[in-house]
């Protein structure tokens, strides 16, 4: 049957079909399929589909710092420095004649002795300046009695309730007696004795600027060196009783009476500019590095000054052995050197041939050294166990005294108390917090200032850093918002800005120790930042890594798809083309 | 690990082809250029210089690297005995030398076959040992950035006064260091290293001195000022031993550092020999290497410029001209302490009612910033992706939607 259907089949479609022949290679009789070519397309999309997905897989995460803000913040500081406003006041006490002076001559003789370019911490341009005579209540006060009581009686009428605006003055007193010029332990100074106004009024404006201003030095600016606070905010004072050879004697000292009368109130004193912790400790057998010599003009061993700087044997005398001390707290070391008894008693020389009155030397950013010479030691006692002796309590007094002074020149400050100007010495009081108020004042605004400035490099430094490496993990800890309940770690960036805008209001508004405890703050918040110790540029995570990884199998997978779908998309335009030709053969055939 | 990887692939020839096709992935990445120095006028001419630290590397283990410690504790010797405290060097040592079981002379470690000077004697204090000495705590130790629980021996904590002195020694190659046979130091990390340091003003002037083969590609990528370095040969050279000790069976110290001992021998804390003499005492017939040093980023005149300013010790003195006496120090002080801790108190107050006002103040101008419509959408978005647990399941929920959208296209 189907031999016989066949040729019928083939009989009947022959008539039927068109006389042009039929080119296999060039058409085609059914509509290519689309199977081929949509299975192709599916894979290719899904690998363009799952693309992004890889993409974000491998995504480095970084939280988004404010870069922004840290240039502006860093442009700012460096365009306008850091001026705080100050108020001057003066009075005059005891001119007959109507005086003729006025607070714009007193304001004139100010602005002659300002720099031009102020400097960061110094007073801003719009500064208050009073002339005021006679008050009742300055001539109360007795100018005779001592300068200690004139101090105290002057601060009960001059000195307002704490949290007012600050205001420094100078009364001039004119007396029949010799000049002199007294600053107080808190913001005011007297000129007493024979003394015109004019004379008055350009002494006044020295002291009001070279004095509470500039802190008793020529330029008010604090250097680097003498600014010993830890990134953190934090000193660490160590004071050491080092004795040299105890076979002599051993020395030791009653630390925590002293403590509570002579440092507990300069440690609150200097709450602002920095947070102070003190320890202590007595070594033993630490000899010192360089020598001495005898001398018989002072009967004494005497060592000079050009060995100041071998003094200090490192190797023996173990000080850094804080445990309380953070990595980044400063540690400034106080030792008292009690010498052997064969270098009894120790004396230091100065180049004008003079033996120093102090015995001590400090070296910046590290500390100050005191020789303390014990009261004739004696005869080296026949009996094998030292001889213990107690420092008295008046001669460890003394040698706090020197220390103090040893802590103010650390902080910048001269530990003498004469101020040598221009027009004349002035003495300066000294205070039992060991800084005058007007000496904490210039602490605050030097410190907010230096502050400011290392918090803005330090900020501007973490954002190059962050920027220069694009595949660098920055966690939420160093950039912004995470809000974790454990302290001042997370939001150390943002935080860090916004502490130190605080700092700036409260500067422009003239609180001092807010806004150097807000810099400090800000300081210490930045440092935490940069410091922190995921930030590691080692070789992270490079471009050239993640292409070694990936490529070995996506390059070649992700060519075959696309060769695959284009050979495919190819082949079905092709046949795409032979149909169309076929059907184009068959409507001009029929 | 990271390092072996790169190196393996590094080795891998890349086609061109590949790169090509890749160029789309991303071309922002490729630049890793460095940003424009815009350094401040450097003040560091203005700054004092306050004190000087050493950090001393020695970068190879096993015993047969025994000059490589040889060297470091020699140079350890010399600097404690210039003048540097030990609480100012910081030592990293793979320290296996003194205990080995091959060492005929138990913890006693020498750098001459006369065996004159045991440099494991006394007073050798290692801050870093055995397997700690790897390529990140060297730069971490270097940046700072430790864990809050690294004690403060182990950190370097100089400030902007300091001058610093960097010895490394060990095998090294082009343009690398390798670390205790596992991974390396590249340059490009050290320079960044030190440009972060300078950044911070973590040193006044800092000097380099690098003993291994090709020493001088170590520091051909620094650019950062108040560098000078110095490093035993050039690219293409080898640094070689001085002598063989045959009785304790290994190499016991380096041409290079040979010669720099010789040097500081016959120094004491009170000479100024200068650095310029220290560089021109390398001859490189007796080196059998050329000593390259680079100060093209170093201010300062090598004549003038004395040895102990990197190898000794140097303290800025200033006498104390009088004692702080403040008149009132009598019991009226005791009655002041008392009251103190109450205000101690309310100051600690004062200060967390300004840091929450702070916050608050922080958190709502962030809302306010939202004021675009699509950033407000894209923030939203963003949000509640965040709140999708992991960005990896995710990436597996997507990943097993594929499947489907396969399976469909094979039906069809």
């Amino acid at each position: 049957m189907a031999e016989v259907s066949e040729p019928a089949i083939a009989e009947t479609s022959r008539p039927e079909e068109p006389v042009s022949e039929f080119d296999p290679k060039s058409m085609r009789k059914t509509k290519p399929g689309l199977k081929r070519l949509i299975l192709t397309l599916s894979v290719l999309l899904s690998f363009l589909l799952g693309f992004p997905f890889l993409w974000k897989s491998v995504e480095i995460y970084r939280a988004p710092l404010p870069f922004r803000e840290i240039d502006h913040f860093s442009a700012q500081l460096d365009s306008a420095p850091l001026l705080f406003p100050c108020h001057f006041q003066a009075i005059l006490i005891g001119f007959n004649s109507k005086p003729s002076i006025s607070s714009d001559d007193l304001q004139f003789a100010i602005s002659d002795l300002t720099s031009q370019t102020p400097q960061c911490g110094a007073c801003s341009a719009s500064y208050t300046v009073s002339v005021s005579v006679d008050s009742d209540a300055i001539c109360a006060v007795d100018f005779d009695s001592d300068d200690e009581a004139v101090d105290e009686l002057l601060e009960s009428t001059l000195g307002g309730p704490a949290g007012e605006r600050k205001v420094y003055s100078v009364v001039v007193v004119n007396r029949d007696e010799d000049v002199r010029a007294v600053v107080g332990k808190y913001r005011h100074a007297w000129i007493s004795g024979r003394v015109s106004e004019a004379a008055a009024l350009s002494r006044a404006a020295e002291i009001f600027v070279k004095v509470f201003v500039n802190g008793g030095k020529e330029e008010g600016l604090i250097h680097g060196e003498f600014m010993p606070v830890g990134a953190d905010g934090r000193i660490v004072l160590s004071f050491n009783l080092l004795n040299a050879n105890p076979n002599d004697g051993v020395y030791d000292w009653e630390f925590q009476k002293i403590e509570e009368t002579v440092l507990a109130p300069v440690i609150e004193a200097l709450r602002p500019v920095a947070n102070i912790s003190v320890e202590s400790q007595v070594l033993y057998h630490t000899p010192k590095f360089s020598f001495s010599y005898w001398d018989h003009k002072w009967s004494s061993y005497i060592f000079n000054t050009k060995d100041l700087p071998f003094f200090v044997n490192s190797n023996e005398w173990h000080l850094d052995t804080s445990v309380a001390a953070g990595g980044r707290s400063k540690i400034l070391h106080f030792v008292v050197y009690v010498p052997s008894a064969d270098e009894w008693p120790l004396l230091l020389q100065l180049p004008n041939g003079e033996v120093s009155k102090t015995n001590g030397f400090i070296s910046p950013m590290w500390g100050g050294v005191i020789v303390w010479n014990p009261e004739d030691p004696g005869d080296t006692p026949d009996s094998k166990q030292p001889v213990r002796h107690k420092i008295s309590y008046q001669d460890l007094q003394k040698v706090f005294e020197v220390s103090m002074g040893q802590l103010r020149q650390l902080f910048g400050l001269k530990s003498d108390n004469l101020f040598v100007g221009s027009s004349g010495t002035s003495r300066l009081l000294a205070s039992d917090r060991g800084f005058t108020l007007w000496e904490l004042d210039v602490l605050s605004r030097q410190h907010t200032c230096f502050n400011l400035h290392s918090c803005a490099t330090t900020l501007g430094s973490l954002s190059r850093l962050v920027q220069s490496l694009p595949r660098m993990i920055i966690m939420d800890e160093i950039g912004k918002q995470v809000t974790c309940p454990d302290g001042l770690f997370t939001q150390a960036v943002h935080y860090s800005l916004e502490v130190a805008k605080l700092a700036q209001v409260n500067a422009s508004l003239g609180v001092y120790d807010a806004s150097a405890v807000a810099s400090r703050q800000a300081r210490s918040l930045a440092e935490d930042a940069f410091y922190h110790p995921s930030i590691m540029s080692v070789s992270y995570y490079s471009f050239e890594h993640c292409f070694a990884v990936y490529s070995p199998f996506f390059l070649p997978v992700s060519m075959h798809v696309l060769l695959a779908a284009l050979r495919e998309w190819r082949r079905h335009k092709q046949e795409n083309k032979k149909y169309l030709a076929w059907k184009t053969k068959i409507n001009k055939a029929s | 690990m990271l390092f072996k990887i790169r190196t393996l692939f590094d080795s891998m020839a890349v086609t061109p082809l590949y790169l090509y096709l890749f160029l789309f992935l991303g071309p922002s990445n490729f630049s890793n250029s460095p940003f424009a120095h815009g350094f401040p006028s450097s003040s560091s001419d203005t700054t004092m210089h306050t004190n000087n630290w050493a950090v001393l590397v020695c970068t190879s283990r096993f015993w047969f690297n025994y000059r490589h410690m040889a060297n470091t504790l020699s140079l350890y010797r010399t600097v404690k005995r210039l003048g540097i405290p030990d609480e100012r060097i910081i030592l990293m040592l793979a320290d296996d030398m003194a205990c080995n079981a091959r060492n005929k002379y138990p913890a006693q470690v020498f750098n001459n076959e006369n065996h004159k000077l045991n440099l494991y004697g006394d007073n050798v204090e290692v801050d870093y040992r055995g397997y700690e000495v790897t390529v990140e705590n060297f730069l971490r130790v270097l940046t700072g950035r430790h864990e809050t629980a690294v004690p403060r021996s182990k950190r370097l904590l100089s400030d902007e006064g300091s001058h610093i002195l960097l010895y490394m020694t060990g095998h090294g190659g082009d343009e690398f260091l390798k670390f205790q046979d596992s991974e390396e130091l590249q340059s490009h990390d050290l320079a960044d290293a030190v440009k972060q340091m300078k950044e911070k003003r973590r040193f006044k002037e800092l000097l380099i001195m690098v003993d291994t083969c090709q020493a001088a590609t170590l520091f051909s990528q620094l650019q950062s000022p108040g560098v000078l370095a110095i490093g035993s040969s050039m690219k293409g050279e080898n640094s070689y031993s001085h002598h063989l000790d045959s009785d304790v069976g290994v190499s016991v110290v380096d041409r290079f550092t040979f010669y720099t001992l010789a040097f500081f021998e016959r120094l004491n804390m009170y000479d100024n020999a200068s650095l310029s003499s220290l560089f021109n005492s390398y001859n490189p017939s007796t080196l059998m290497s050329t000593a390259y040093y680079r100060t093209d980023l170093y201010q300062r005149r090598l004549e003038e410029v004395p040895v102990t300013n990197f190898f000794g010790s140097v303290m800025e003195t200033i006498h104390t001209d009088a004692a702080y006496r403040a008149p009132s120090r009598k019991t009226s002080g005791r009655a002041d302490i008392k009251t103190s801790p109450d205000k101690m108190v309310t100051d600690d107050q004062i200060k967390t009612t300004t840091n929450s006002n702070v916050l608050d103040q922080s958190s709502d101008q962030k809302q306010a910033d939202q004021a675009c419509p699509f950033a407000r959408l894209m923030s939203s978005f963003k949000n509640k992706v965040q709140t999708v647990e992991e960005a990896d399941s995710l990436v597996n929920y997507g990943l097993v939607t594929m499947i489907p959208l396969l399976l469909l296209s094979t039906l069809l």
